[in-house]
This record gives C-alpha cells, sequence and structure tokens, in this order.
C-alpha cells in the first residue's frame, strides 16, 4: 500500500472543503467553524484519551488555559494574539507535565484518573470565576479589530473558516505521521495492556505524560482559535465539565484511536446540536444535550469503537477476504 | 568470569506471608535454568522481582554486573532481561507484528526497521501466517509464541520463561522445545518456570528447588528428581517415604 495515500487523502480533503464557502449562508457557515473548532479539539483530546486510552474528562482545562490566556494578554498588554498563542501553549504544556507527572507517577487510572482531571477542570472554572483580572464569573470580551492579521481577526467567517481548516489538516497531518512513529506505538501498548508495556521496555510514565502534554498543548491552541472566533471568554464556555465531555464526544462516536474519527464525529453532531438548539433551544432548553446522551448510548452499545472503527473492521474483513482470495487463485504459493 | 545473573538473599514478604525467602543463585551466561516447585512457592514473585515488576522486599540482583533491584521493569527490559507472563499478556486489540514491533521499539527508533524485526521474530516462532491477524483473534500457542516474540524483540541476553508450555498439547510441547533449545544455542540465556516435567527436565543443564520461597534443592535434573526432599515437598512427607 502506498504509504503518502493517507496524507494526500487528508490534504485533497481539506482543499475541497475549501469550496464550502460558496454554497453555504452564514449560518451555515458559522456552524461550519464550529464543527472545525471541535473537530480540531476532539483530535486533539484523541492523542490522551483514544490512542493512550488514558480517558481524561478535563481538557477543558486546557482549552480554557489557552482561551484565557490570549484574552487577557491582548485585554491587558495589547499583546498580539500570535505571542498569546506562544504563552497559551507554554502555559498548558507547563500544566500538562505537572498535572501528568502526578497522576502517572502515582498510578492513577481508569475512572480514578477521570474523577481527577474533572475535578481540576472545575477547579479552574471556580479559580477564575474568582478572579477579577480575569474577568470573573462574567467572563472577558475581547476587542474587535475587524480584518487583522495583526490581531488574528476576520471580519465575517470566512477567514475563520479557512484558519479551521488549516488547523484540522495539520492535526490529521500530525496524527497521521505520528501513527507510524515509535511513540504512538508506544501510547497505543500502554492503551492495551501497561504491564505488558511495560515489561517489553516502554516508560510507561513517561509516554502518558508526553501523550498528555501533547494533548494539552493541542487543545489550548482550539482554545486560542475558539477565543479569537468569539471574541469572549467565560469561565464556563471554555472551562469546566461541559466544555470537557463536548470534546471527547465527538471523538468517541467518530472512533477512539482513529486519525479521522474525531473529526466525523464533529462532522455529525455539532450540525445536529446547533440545528436542534436552534429550532428546539427555546422550547426544550438543553435538547440538544439529551441529544448527546441519547447518541453516547447508542454508539457504547452498538459500535464501541465508533464510526470509524466500525469502518476500519469492515475495511480489514474486506481486504482479508480479498487477499485469502488471491492466495487461493494462486494455489497457496503466496506468501 | 561473574555470573551473568547473581541473585542472593532475595526475599519477597506481602504483609506476613513470606512469599520468597532469602533466595540465592547464580546463571551463567548460556545457561538454561529450571525454577521449579509447587503451585504457590514463589516461582512467578521470583520472576516478577528479577524483571522489576515487583520491588524485593530484602535481597540484591546483579545482572550483567550491575545491580538491578528495585529499578523499573521497563529499566530492566531495557537491559537485556525480558520475560514471558504465566497468564498471556498481548496487545488484544492490534496485528501480531504490532503487538512484537512494541518489543523491538526497544532497541529501534523507527517504524520501518521495527516492523522488519517484528516479522523476523514471528518467523522464528512459526507465526507468520498470523502475522496481520488482531492479537484477540489468535489461539493460546499462538499467543504464547507471541509472547516470545515479543519478549525477543527486545534482544534480551537473559530471557525467563513463565510456563510456556502449560496447556500445550504433546506435539505443540516438542515445538516450543526445539524452538527454546534452538534460541539457547544461539546465545540467549534461560530460566524457565515450568510444570510440564517433560519441558523442564529436556531443557536445563540445572535445576533450581523452591518450597514456600525457600531454596530445596539445587543440581542436574537428575539429581533433583531423586532428592527426597523433592519428593516430599511436591508429593508430601508420607508419600515420600513410601
Amino acid at each position: 500500500m502506498n504509504l503518502k495515500a493517507p496524507y494526500i487523502r487528508i490534504v485533497v480533503i481539506g482543499a475541497l472543503i475549501c469550496l464550502l464557502p460558496l454554497f453555504l449562508s452564514s449560518f451555515y457557515m458559522h456552524i461550519a467553524v464550529l464543527v472545525l473548532i471541535w473537530a480540531f479539539l476532539a483530535c486533539a483530546w484523541n492523542i490522551i484519551g483514544g490512542y493512550a486510552g488514558q480517558h481524561s474528562l478535563g481538557n477543558g482545562l486546557y482549552m480554557g488555559i489557552g482561551a484565557y490566556a490570549v484574552a487577557f494578554l491582548l485585554d491587558r498588554f495589547n499583546m498580539t494574539p500570535w505571542l498569546g498563542l506562544v504563552v497559551a501553549i507554554a502555559l498548558s504544556a507547563g500544566a500538562a507535565a505537572f498535572i501528568g507527572w502526578i497522576v502517572f507517577r502515582y498510578a492513577l487510572k481508569g475512572a480514578y484518573f477521570a474523577l481527577v482531571t474533572i475535578a481540576l477542570t472545575e477547579a479552574a472554572v471556580y479559580v477564575v470565576s474568582n478572579i477579577p483580572a480575569l474577568g470573573g464569573a462574567g467572563g472577558m470580551q475581547m476587542e474587535y479589530h475587524g480584518n487583522s492579521l495583526y490581531y488574528m481577526q476576520f471580519a465575517g467567517q470566512n477567514g475563520y473558516f479557512f484558519m479551521g481548516v488549516l488547523l484540522v489538516v495539520f492535526i490529521l497531518l500530525l496524527t497521521q505521521w505520528y501513527r507510524r512513529k515509535r511513540f504512538f506505538y508506544q501510547l497505543i501498548a500502554v492503551r492495551e495492556n501497561e504491564d505488558a508495556a511495560e515489561a517489553l521496555g516502554v516508560d510507561t510514565v513517561k509516554a502518558k505524560i508526553k501523550a498528555n502534554v501533547m494533548s494539552g498543548v493541542l487543545c489550548a491552541v482550539g482554545g486560542v482559535f475558539y477565543a479569537q472566533y468569539f471574541l469572549y471568554v467565560g469561565p464556563r464556555s471554555v472551562f469546566g465539565e461541559v466544555v470537557s465531555v463536548q470534546i471527547l464526544i465527538y471523538a468517541i462516536v467518530g472512533g477512539l484511536g482513529t486519525t479521522w474519527g474525531p473529526v466525523v464525529g464533529a462532522v455529525l453532531l455539532v450540525p445536529l446540536s446547533e440545528i436542534t438548539r436552534a429550532q428546539l433551544g427555546n422550547s426544550y432548553p438543553g435538547s440538544q444535550l439529551l441529544l448527546y446522551g441519547g447518541v453516547m448510548v447508542l454508539t457504547m452499545l452498538f459500535m464501541p469503537f465508533g464510526i470509524m472503527g466500525l469502518a476500519e473492521r469492515l475495511h480489514q474483513r474486506w481486504q482479508h477476504r480479498s487477499t485469502t482470495q488471491v492466495v487461493d487463485s494462486q494455489g497457496g504459493e503466496a506468501s | 568470569m561473574t555470573a551473568l545473573l547473581e541473585v542472593h538473599g532475595l526475599t519477597r514478604r506481602f504483609g506476613g506471608l513470606v512469599a520468597v525467602n532469602d533466595l540465592t543463585f547464580e546463571v551463567n551466561e548460556g545457561e538454561m535454568i529450571g525454577l521449579i516447585g509447587p503451585n504457590g512457592s514463589g516461582k512467578t514473585t521470583t520472576f516478577s522481582m528479577l524483571s522489576g515488576a515487583l520491588k524485593p522486599s530484602a535481597g540484591t540482583i546483579a545482572f550483567n554486573g550491575e545491580r538491578i533491584e528495585g529499578i523499573k521493569a521497563n529499566r530492566v527490559c531495557r537491559k537485556g532481561l525480558a520475560r514471558t507472563f504465566q497468564v498471556v499478556q498481548p496487545f488484544p486489540d492490534i496485528t501480531a507484528t504490532e503487538n512484537v514491533m512494541i518489543g523491538a521499539f526497544v532497541n529501534v527508533g523507527g517504524a520501518r526497521q521495527a516492523e522488519a524485526t517484528a516479522r523476523e521474530m514471528l518467523e522464528r516462532v512459526g507465526l507468520t501466517p498470523k502475522a496481520d491477524t488482531l492479537a484477540k483473534e489468535l489461539t493460546l500457542l499462538q499467543l504464547k509464541r507471541l509472547e516470545i516474540a515479543k519478549a525477543l524483540a527486545t534482544e534480551p541476553k537473559l530471557l525467563l520463561l513463565d510456563e510456556v508450555a502449560a496447556g500445550l498439547t504433546s506435539t505443540e510441547v516438542d515445538v516450543m522445545l526445539r524452538l527454546v533449545r534452538q534460541l539457547n544455542s544461539e546465545g540467549i540465556t534461560f530460566i524457565i518456570v515450568e510444570h510440564v516435567m517433560r519441558f523442564v527436565m529436556n531443557l536445563s543443564h540445572r535445576c533450581i528447588v523452591i518450597d514456600f520461597g525457600s531454596q530445596i534443592a539445587e543440581g542436574t535434573p537428575e539429581e533433583v528428581l531423586n532428592n527426597p526432599a523433592v519428593h516430599a515437598a511436591y508429593l508430601g512427607e508420607e508419600a515420600s517415604l513410601a
């Protein structure tokens, strides 16, 4: 099989998606940007949750760090979000490394790891809500500058849309590239059987910390993008458990530990939830959350590996059948 | 010449229970050592301490002249001491080749090289036809071979085999015998924990017998089999007197 094919597929699909603004109205372009934001965040979570199998329920923490870093630095020092992005990356890397070090060093696993992460992201909500310099519970508005590269801002949605496409293409290429690297193989080994991985020379603690940092930094980048699009950050909109769970729902429904899964999940669920919110939000508030719950239960029951996992399995079975046919037709000589 | 492995006073307590008590032995390079004893005598606990999965309560372990007691399993493995597990421990949702690649990554950085090593190891243990099968779809014999291939891929100097013959048919035991003997002739030192006597007696140059965590006998397979203390341990005092 051509090893370059998956990369080409990502770039080609990314390029085709760029044609969407020609066809979509402003409302649907807004949904398209949301899809890209959540797809990117879900891909970022997929590294620690999908590949390394550590189900963090608190990646909103890193998204929030990213979003608040740019918002605060712009508000207070009129600093360009490009520099803010660098600060966001540094802060989230530090936080993810520190939390990962504490949590994995003491071998917190499964539900315990999930609980610690959810506690931290919730704690962040209350901490931020009580810091006046960060806007307190009301959050922070960011100054609007129109079309400005310096302020990483665009008038209208198209600029954000292209930025989002670039980010998602980038994270897909990154994931695809890492998928054939020792690091990701080690993460998968940790997920599949931690004791066996350790016995085969994998420094499982180090691998998990690295995955947490990579996932956290990318979530912070997603948070920066989120802040730049809405020009508003609030404790509950970027930190907290609701956001954190939203991030992982797309990855789980789309397919844990697959390159495309988180994107597929976001493409299917974000529009569904936005349209439900638009249609039923007034008469039945929270109905989109009910929808998420339902979809999650159905996925867990019928597609534990998500949509892409299912597709991969079907593809493998099909491929397996066709190779056995080849072997048969050659009289079993193929080896 | 110093021995490849020197164990001195190795002890492990679980609360009041002494699982391994003051075990002292040496393993020379190229040897095959059988570690035998009744169920619950401390064999697997000993393996767990040697491989770094469990910290000893007391005692020292020197491998290749370097003290390794209490260091983490992944570092022990990278020093050249690998193990297989009594209860097979595959990575279920990835292919056999990918399973073995994890071990190969100890010595190579690139996926392509690791895959080449992995396929070579699968060939050695006779799993080539199953190279692209998910580990969870393999049979017990195949999983036991996979365990060995995974450990071999780390290029060990010393390999600890924990009951690789248990549960296999007579023909399968023969296949496993040949494989281990071949690997030994290529320079890998073995410590073998096994209840299938045919397997361990055929392979071992020397046997160490433990009971209730303490060493009760040491010698060639024949010497050990004729040792009254060993009979007593396996069959009980009365039977050995009869």
